[in-house]
């Protein structure tokens, strides 16, 4: 599929900021401790800085 | 969505209900991670049950609020669901399919999910999307598929999705081959596209507009493209001055490049991203797309020294498409030796990837390259 852009906007950001949750950055194993000791889901957003 | 999304107070009352994690797909240290749950697009939305180590919902590309707030909800009663529905049981096997990277069998289960789904099903849209991007590869199946769901999916942000993805494999097809699917689906576009009750966030919009100009490419209408293409600058370029912050602003800087460059327009560009190189001096995205405009202006040594900059800040897979670029200065700056050695030093880079980064199709890519250099 011919694309001008195989991307997305919101997926060019190299910010780190997430003022109103709780990012865990970069550290999968701390993410799923902490999900089983609360019994919750993980939330992923796997982005790149492009 | 970190500059635009979830910094929104709507998304507070989830802060709780889940476990927050941003994984940078260039880190190293997030090559086991990616081993686990390959990423082949971004970005890519993700809700795990760790517990069961599986996926509980997936979705590539970015969401605005409302968006994000139903994938959550839906994922969040799958996760504690005792027993699934036919739909919801189909969805759960397309998404663990999808994430294992088998796309066909993948599919498959989306189609059974949208079969066995009920009226007002709330993850039709998600599955309808999920559906478009498994079967991207196939154009004429991905158009067809696309003008069907179309009607199902009006009203909903979902269907800018579905009728831009459609439309662009329409475009794709043989003339020969696309009968009225692509006059159809462009139609359907322009109607999402006109549809001011839709809260459409402006990657929704600029992916329209690149689906639009797609289509008028292959209606070979080379008058309607320009005039698109200048429209879909000018958005950008409103979008840009609408932002907040400077972090809001370069969000658009990547987008806005590639018009101004589809227009013949790269001094527009370098401005912007010099503005860009300051506020964000360790970034090496402004350096490495201004060597891009500076090379597209034939300003080699110039282009050069930008490379420079972003080199000194990129690692990962992305430190790949830099030396690619930065090749191609060498090549249009005539200087095929130092082009080969640049492409030689993307090879060996591309190997020392760990497993989860390293790609072979893109080791195999660069070294045919090189190769025939």
């Amino acid at each position: 599929m011919k694309r001008l852009l195989a991307i997305t906007l919101f997926a060019c950001a190299a910010l780190t900021a997430h003022a109103k949750l709780p990012f865990i950055e970069d550290d999968y194993a701390k993410a799923v401790a902490r999900a089983q000791a609360k019994n919750v889901p993980i939330f992923v957003e796997a982005w790149a800085p492009w | 969505m970190k500059a635009f999304v979830y910094t929104d107070e709507g998304l507070e009352r989830y802060a709780g209900r889940f476990v927050w994690l941003s994984i940078n797909t260039e880190e190293a240290k997030n090559a086991a991670f990616l081993k686990r749950w390959p990423i082949p697009a971004l970005p890519m939305l993700l809700v795990l049950d760790a517990k069961r180590d599986a996926v509980t919902a997936r979705y590539v590309g970015g969401a605005t609020v409302p968006h994000l707030q139903k994938l959550l909800d839906d994922a969040e009663k799958t996760y504690r669901a005792k027993s699934l529905s036919a739909a919801d049981t189909e969805l759960a096997k397309a998404d663990r399919l999808a994430s294992e990277g088998k796309n066909a069998e993948a599919a498959k289960s989306f189609e059974a999910a949208i079969a066995a789904a009920p009226r007002n099903w709330s993850k039709l849209g998600r599955t309808a999307e999920s559906l478009m991007f498994a079967i991207s590869g196939e154009p004429s199946r991905c158009a067809t598929r696309a003008l069907e769901l179309y009607p199902r999916l009006k009203g909903t942000i979902s269907s800018a999705n579905v009728a831009a993805t459609g439309l662009s494999c329409a475009a794709s097809l043989e003339a020969d081959k696309r009968g009225d699917l692509l006059s159809k689906l462009e139609k359907a576009t322009q109607e999402v596209f006109d549809d001011r009750k839709l809260a459409l966030s402006d990657d929704d919009r600029s992916g329209l507009y690149l689906a639009l100009i797609e289509a008028r490419d292959a209606s070979g209408d080379d008058e309607g493209v320009v005039e698109l293409k200048a429209e879909w600058s000018a958005f950008l370029d409103g979008a840009a001055a609408r932002a907040k912050t400077p972090e809001q602003r370069t969000v658009y800087d990547s987008h806005r490049l590639s018009a101004y460059l589809e227009l013949g327009q790269p001094e527009k560009a370098v401005a912007m991203l010099e503005q860009s190189e300051r506020d964000f001096p360790d970034d090496y995205n402004p350096p490495a797309r201004l060597a891009l405009a500076w090379k597209a202006l034939n300003e080699f040594d110039k282009a050069l020294a930008a490379s420079d900059r972003a080199l000194a800040k990129v690692s990962g897979p992305r430190r790949l498409s830099v030396l690619s670029v930065r090749a191609d200065i060498y090549v249009a700056k005539g200087d095929k030796e130092a082009a080969r050695a640049t492409v030689a030093e993307a090879v060996a880079y591309a190997k020392s990837l760990p497993e989860g980064q390293r790609s072979e199709r893109r080791i195999a890519a660069l070294e045919k390259r090189l190769s025939g250099m």
